[in-house]
């Protein structure tokens, strides 16, 4: 199933404005939504393992909030808040990074008028996340062989050798690739200045209405109950 | 080659590399910012959190205005998309503006000096007011943080904030940690800089 790029910006924006601020009962109906979608790009195991941690998550988080609990509750809840709160606007974002391609993704950027010099910083930082954490993990990798971990004795004594042996081959690994991303993307006639043209047809489907009912449902079922309370 | 444009601007192949840079380095220094203030969790440590997100921001940072050839541009970009970023997270309005007018305070500090080490160490002190900025809304509107942070942790770690919003030390702390992380940060990136990257040849 294919929504269109701007329907999912819209999607993001409303989930993130529930998950982050709504209780349980709201938050789940908005997170069910993007776990669907993931089922459609058949994510079985992800999905799955996503919802069990965060209903986990969300109902010790109701129950554990209301209370005063010191240092290491605070830790608790944080862990926990993180998996409730964060999780779930974190997986919105990675079902529009999985499932929409750069170019779709600028081509309903300029149908929104948006200009092209802010489009281009946004389909890289999209695409650049998920690098992101690949390289820090094969760093993290390669240099746990050299038996340097981020937790240990070592670490601890010299805080500094940590950015050093960690930060430095990450950022020369990313703007390596960043340099070849762009030559790439000028050899394919991407300047500011141009209008692209897009092969995929971008345009409003029956699945994007439905999509957009149901937030707008939500969001309006979270306000009314916010006004009448 | 007639169809090369010669009007005197710079050729729009510099203009993509950097709007390239501005969205890699936006990544990183999201994940960056958002992995180093975690330390913020402790209460203890609220006010020490905007110094690590400076400390360690603050080697990508330089290597970033290094790297681009239209500083205000970039930085305006670079802050507008993190103020947007912020603004998704549940911060407000208010942060987003901030971003834009610490952007082009960045750009003019690189602008004026140019890329020499005051320059650089100018824009990233600058550039450390934003992160500074999240906490800032415990001030202004100190009721709507509180109920939004309500949402988000434990009633003990909002007893603690709330305490701290009674006087405005904090807020100068968190700055003046702030600011202190972004020197130290400079002279370590300096450090690297000499240390790594220009060996390497990404300083170009």
């Amino acid at each position: 199933m294919k929504l269109d790029p701007r329907t999912k910006l819209f999607l993001a924006v409303a989930a993130n404005s529930v998950i982050l601020s709504a209780p349980f009962a709201y938050s789940v109906l908005m997170v069910a939504l993007p776990a669907v979608l993931l089922l459609f790009e058949r994510k079985w195991k992800l999905v799955f393992s996503f919802f069990l941690t965060y209903s986990v998550a969300g109902l010790g988080f109701e129950y554990l909030k209301g209370m005063d609990l010191g240092m290491a509750g605070t830790l608790v809840v944080a862990t926990a808040m993180l998996a409730y709160r964060m999780m779930p606007v974190c997986v919105v974002l990675y079902y529009i990074m999985v499932s929409t391609r750069a170019n779709e993704f600028m081509a309903g950027m300029s149908r929104m008028h948006v200009p092209n010099k802010a489009t281009i910083p946004l389909t890289v930082m999209i695409r650049f996340f998920p690098t992101v954490f690949d390289e820090s993990r094969a760093i993290g990798n390669a240099m746990k062989m050299r038996g340097i971990r981020l937790f240990s004795l070592q670490t601890l004594k010299n805080p500094f050798a940590i950015l050093e042996y960690r930060l430095i081959p990450l950022l020369v690994s990313l703007t390596k690739i960043g340099d070849e991303l762009s030559v790439a993307a000028s050899t394919r006639g991407l300047a500011p200045e141009t209008r692209r043209t897009c092969v995929v047809p971008v345009g409003f489907h029956l699945q994007d209405v439905v999509v957009f009912v149901y937030c707008i449902a939500i969001i309006a079922l979270f306000a009314y109950s916010r006004v009448s309370v | 080659m007639p169809n090369v444009k010669t009007t005197g601007k710079k050729s729009s192949n510099t203009l993509v590399r950097d709007l390239v840079n501005v969205g890699i380095f936006t990544a990183l220094y999201i994940v960056l910012a958002f992995l180093s203030s975690s330390i913020g969790y402790i209460p203890a440590l609220i006010v020490v959190s905007t110094c690590s997100i400076a400390l360690v921001t603050s080697i990508p940072m330089f290597l970033f205005y290094i790297k681009i050839d239209r500083p205000m541009l970039c930085c305006m970009l670079l802050c507008g998309i993190f103020g947007t970023a912020m603004l998704l997270m549940g911060q407000g309005v208010l942060m987003l503006v901030i971003c834009l007018v610490i952007g082009l305070l960045t750009g003019i500090c690189l602008k004026v000096f140019r890329k020499s080490f005051v320059g650089l160490f100018l824009a990233n002190m600058v550039m450390s007011l934003m992160s500074s900025s999240m906490m800032l809304p415990l001030w202004t509107s100190t009721e709507e943080y509180l109920s939004y942070t309500r949402t988000m942790c434990d009633e003990g770690y909002v007893a603690h904030l709330a305490e701290l919003s009674q006087s405005y030390w904090p807020l100068i702390g968190i700055y003046t940690f702030g600011v202190l992380g972004a020197i130290v940060g400079g002279f370590a990136a300096r450090r690297v800089m000499k240390k790594h990257f220009e060996r390497m040849g990404l300083t170009r």
